[in-house]
């Protein structure tokens, strides 16, 4: 990495605890992330993923360290929090704790009317957002009456029509069936699609295998260890102290190699690949 | 309540106007209640039940049940009305009892069935309203209305989460009943109360993820969004104007007798 490398995050020693806690929720954490990139943020529950994203769009404030966003840092003035959450926006992993309102519309229109654009406009984004996410045949029901994956979707929309820079989704895939997984991954690849940056939290490292430009691996407030998926996962004790095991394609790539069976050649980004060289 | 809900989403005037519907509603029950006029508020019945059930689609039995609830009140209230005990008897009913007579008089009685009959007249006015109408679009048309940005806001959010709460309990009344929660009386006494206070904890928890969530959509403390509209239909409106103009006419008309 050189230094004329386009960050849009940059967090330096950053440490937080909460009020009620007395172990440190983030503890010296350090972590930069270049502008379009794909990110996984993988940690036992506890090991501070949500914290720091709520520090990075100034929800919580850190007690040390700081973060710059655009290679500014934050100013946690009414303005310089508006610009930033304009900027970093976080889907939550609870949709029934962000979504607010009964109406989709009305969910969705809230934060892009939050940034002071015209009602017209609002209107018309809004429109579309609900057309390109798919929402159109439940954007009539009542949120109460969604599945969880539509309301995940809903939640994803929230966010999205606010164009922002950088998406943070917190554990998108929990609590949903299949289908659902799948259809939100797809969405979160278009996001990367349109140049967005996203920072994913999840414990799939499968997923995290194949989708990832990047994996940071995190324990007990800290960053252990940050990489490309195929860095992160040849270092198997740093694997072991986040708590997760090697992803299952390389696990079953690297014995069909011992065995002899594949003699070698690229390492496959996913299971269809692997699959593919089996033939 | 969530029968109503349930209804209002599959309601076939669900995307009238809301603004019409209420202006509807609201003009029915002036004239009902301040006219007291029989014939008027047997038309506004009827105009209801067949807006509610034709149009609309809601099932007529689904309907009838409804109206059933206010009657529990209605039947006591105008009983009262009609009602006396007194030493003497009254012109339309006595029967004595000792020296008494529970008896009562022509005017009351004529008062206590007009009563009846504007009563659930309103009734149905608010039935026609709320079965046709989402809860959303009514928000809608009080803030048209300028009523206080506060109580709207708390209007949204507690309809809202009301369903997310009543979800929450009968998650863990589900847990309780898997864990025998629910063997017998003391368990059940002693189960609700846990569940209560486990969802007050819960509530307390969610009210601050959600304040966290809508601040990262830059919330500053006014709850702003933007509903989608049907347009108003000046065919909906002239049968409006006719219907009440009718309405209005029947009251004074059956004044005037």
């Amino acid at each position: 990495m050189n230094h004329t490398e386009d960050w849009v995050i940059e967090a330096e020693n950053l440490s937080y605890s909460y009020e009620e806690n007395d172990r440190k929720a983030l503890d010296g954490l350090s972590v930069r992330i270049g502008r379009g990139k794909k990110v996984a943020f993988m940690g036992g529950n506890g090991s501070g993923k949500s914290t720091f994203f709520l520090c990075l769009n100034g929800i919580l404030r850190p007690d040390k360290g700081r973060v710059l966003i655009d290679g500014k840092p934050v100013s946690y003035t009414r303005k310089g929090l508006l610009e930033v959450r304009k900027k970093v926006g976080i889907v939550f992993q609870e949709p029934d704790n962000q979504l607010f309102s009964a109406s989709v519309f009305q969910e969705i229109s809230f934060g892009i009317l939050n940034l002071g654009t015209e009602e017209e406009t609002v209107r018309k984004e809004v429109e579309q957002v609900i057309r390109e996410l798919d929402i159109t045949p439940f954007k009539d029901r009542p949120a109460h009456a969604l599945s969880g994956g539509q309301k995940k979707q809903v939640a994803i929309a929230d966010i999205l029509v606010m164009h922002p820079q950088v998406m943070i989704l917190d554990e998108p895939a929990s609590a949903l069936d299949a289908v659902h997984t799948k259809k939100v991954h797809e969405l979160i690849r278009r996001l990367t699609e349109q140049g967005i940056t996203v920072l994913m939290s999840l414990h799939d490292i499968d997923y995290a295998w194949s989708w990832a430009d990047e994996i940071v691996l995190m324990d007990r407030g800290r960053v252990i260890r940050q990489g490309t998926p195929r860095e992160v996962c040849e270092d198997e004790a740093a694997l072991r102290q986040a708590g997760l095991e090697r992803p299952a394609v390389l696990r079953i790539y690297e014995k069909l190699k011992e065995k002899g069976v594949l003699s070698g050649g690229r390492i496959p980004g996913s299971m269809d690949e692997l699959t593919e060289m089996l033939l | 309540m969530i029968v109503i809900d349930k209804l209002c989403y599959r309601s076939r005037l669900r995307y009238v106007n809301a603004s019409e519907k209420f202006l509807y509603t609201v003009a029915t029950l002036v004239i009902c209640i301040a006219g007291r006029s029989p014939a008027a508020a047997a038309a506004a019945f009827a105009a209801n039940g067949i807006l509610t059930v034709r149009k609309g689609g809601i099932p007529l039995s689904r309907y009838l049940k409804l109206l059933m609830v206010p009657l529990a009140f209605l039947i006591p209230g105008c009983a009262a009305v009609i009602i006396n005990v007194s030493e003497t008897p009254l012109d339309a009913f006595a029967f004595p009892v000792g020296d008494w007579y529970i008896t009562g008089s022509r005017a009351s009685v004529m008062n206590g069935a007009l009563l009846w009959a504007v009563a659930l007249s309103a009734v149905s006015c608010l039935y026609f309203l709320s079965l046709n109408t989402t809860m959303t679009d009514i928000l809608g048309v009080f803030r048209k209305l300028h009523v206080p940005e506060l109580m709207i806001e708390l209007m949204l959010l507690i309809y809202r989460f009301v369903f997310v709460l009543l979800e929450t309990a009968s998650a863990i009344t589900t847990a309780q009943k898997s864990r025998l929660g629910n063997r017998n009386y003391r368990t059940k006494v002693r189960a609700f109360g846990s569940m209560g206070s486990a969802l007050f904890i819960q509530a307390f928890r969610r009210a601050n993820a959600l304040y966290d969530a809508m601040e990262s959509r830059c919330y500053d403390g006014t709850i702003r969004v933007l509903s989608e509209e049907q347009p108003v239909r000046k065919k909906e409106i002239c049968y409006i104007a006719v219907f009440e103009i009718m309405l209005l006419a029947v009251t004074i008309g059956s004044r005037a007798i």
